[in-house]
């Protein structure tokens, strides 16, 4: 689904900082969204903490830089993060390039999937969520 | 004939002195990890005659080669010349930035501070969960890094300092904004003015600052005359750490990169290791250290513009800490634990720390 020039997948979930989740079954699998990753610019580093680390909702668990920006990631649900893409590690900028695919950045086995649902994920929220917060950031430039 | 450019009035005859041997190339942190002439002393001091003799126009298409440099200082302590190439590259910077060709992060950097009390436009000071502005012995000056990027690293550094019962107060800081002076702008008095007053205002004697860049701004900058006006000291902590006794110990193999501003524009290199050496039995230097220590690619402004060759800059450091066999990196500035932090991979095991950061790690493990 394209919003005002966003590439905004509408069958993935999103947490309100601008990071995607897409369930896989066991495991879901996390990145930065298209909206995000053209605000952050070219990323440089992102961080890839250690399998195993145990993820809360709403707790930063790593952090990502831009040139100009440091952005926290915070957990979209609770679970343990199980895989980490270790092609990010020496070519951050496939976020940039590929944010959806080649550029996903975790993935974390839920401890309970139903924390999904307070995501936002219909087509029609996700259009309302991401114009609200386009006309947010223009403001603050 | 008036020279065009300030640069030309004041270092023609340096320029023209450089020999082009080269032995820059060896030392040079941007030239080891793109191998391209232009962006190292040499060659710039090339395109530089080049300016001055007309051939070719200072202006936006330079802006790569001119800008992508930090000032490290190491072609200057391997030329035989003497050539002052960093001195040169922050008078050339002026000089493009007074035409209007400048490098659009450091412009957006001078605007920053403009409008803002750091570099990177954080609204929101870190809390520390500590008191500022009040009256103290001693000022703890943290710097934009220490603040926004480092702050785990900024609050281990306060834990220790408690834990030594220093009598020190923060201030509402805000950026010393020495940077400035790197990248083609000038020191931004208003946040100077701001950071004398809090600092007077304290009636502290000393200024303590974990920040190798802030220590050299603080002691080498007009704009920050006041300090020494005033009888205020201004310490490193690697200088003011060495006067205590530092009662932990570990026995993992440790080394040390010496931060550019610290080591080769400041002359600290003893310091540290005094205070190393106390807690560290197995102390390894690298092959490069001290004078010749190689630049973590993060200074002069180049983490900002050109981050990609930043980091991959602080990834050559990392890998020379590695083959030492040290478990344990530690170095005396932010900014450099920043980015080769960011550089490290997961393979490479090995922990980076100030040593303020590591002394109050050992002492929570003792």
């Amino acid at each position: 689904m394209e919003i005002e020039g966003y590439n905004m997948p509408e069958d993935l979930y999103y947490e309100g900082n601008h990071f995607w989740v897409r369930d896989e079954g066991d495991v879901l699998v996390m990145g930065m969204d298209d909206f995000a990753r053209k605000l952050a610019g070219e990323i440089v580093y992102v961080q890839l903490p250690e399998e195993g680390k145990m993820i809360e909702t709403g707790k930063k668990f790593a952090k990502m830089e831009s040139g100009k920006w440091l952005g926290k990631v915070f957990g979209p649900v609770s679970g343990e993060l199980v895989e980490v893409n270790e092609a990010l590690e020496e070519n951050p900028g496939l976020i940039n390039e590929d944010c959806y695919g080649k550029g996903w950045m975790y993935k974390i086995k839920p401890r309970d999937k139903s924390e999904l649902e307070k995501l936002i994920h219909t087509a029609e929220d996700i259009q309302k969520w991401l114009l609200a917060d386009i006309e947010k950031y223009a403001k603050e430039k | 004939m008036e020279a065009k450019y300030d640069f030309v009035k004041r270092y023609r005859d340096q320029i023209l002195k450089c020999s082009k041997c080269g032995f820059c190339q060896a030392v040079c942190p941007v030239f080891g990890l793109t191998l391209r002439p232009a962006l190292n002393a040499r060659g710039k001091m090339l395109i530089l005659k080049e300016v001055m003799d007309g051939q070719i126009a200072l202006d936006d298409t330079l802006i790569e080669t001119l800008f992508q440099c930090t000032t490290c200082a190491n072609c200057l302590k391997n030329c035989p010349s003497d050539v002052n190439v960093p001195e040169i590259i922050r008078q050339v910077r002026k000089d493009m930035v007074g035409i209007g060709s400048c490098h659009p992060a450091f412009r957006g950097m001078q605007q920053v501070l403009q409008s803002h009390s750091n570099i990177y436009a954080e609204d929101e000071p870190e809390d520390f969960g500590r008191e500022r502005n009040k009256k103290a012995r001693s000022v703890y000056f943290i710097g934009c890094v220490g603040s926004h990027r480092e702050a785990e690293s900024t609050l281990a550094t306060l834990r220790l300092l408690d834990r030594l019962k220093v009598d020190y107060t923060l201030i509402d800081e805000v950026c010393c904004s020495g940077v400035l002076e790197d990248v083609g702008f000038q020191t931004n008095e208003r946040l100077a003015r701001k950071n004398i007053e809090l600092v007077l205002a304290t009636g502290s004697e000393t200024i303590i600052t974990g920040c190798p860049y802030c220590f050299r701004t603080f002691t080498q900058n007009q704009q920050y005359a006041a300090f020494k006006e005033n009888g205020i000291d201004v310490l490193h902590i690697s200088q003011f750490l060495k006067r205590f006794d530092i009662e932990v110990k570990t026995d993992r193999r440790v080394t040390y990169h010496d931060p550019c501003d610290l080591g080769r524009h400041c002359g600290i290199y003893q310091e540290p290791r005094d205070t190393i050496q106390k807690i560290a039995s197995n102390f390894v230097e690298m092959p490069r250290n001290r004078e010749n220590a190689l630049c973590c690619g993060a200074g002069g402004g180049v983490r900002g513009a050109f981050a990609k060759n930043s980091i991959a800059m602080a990834r050559r450091r990392i890998q020379e800490a590695v083959d030492t066999g040290a478990e344990v990196l530690l170095t005396e500035c932010n900014s450099c634990v920043h980015n080769l932090t960011n550089a490290r991979l997961r393979k490479q095991h090995i922990g980076i720390y100030t040593t303020t950061a590591f002394i109050n790690l050992l002492m929570d493990a003792g």
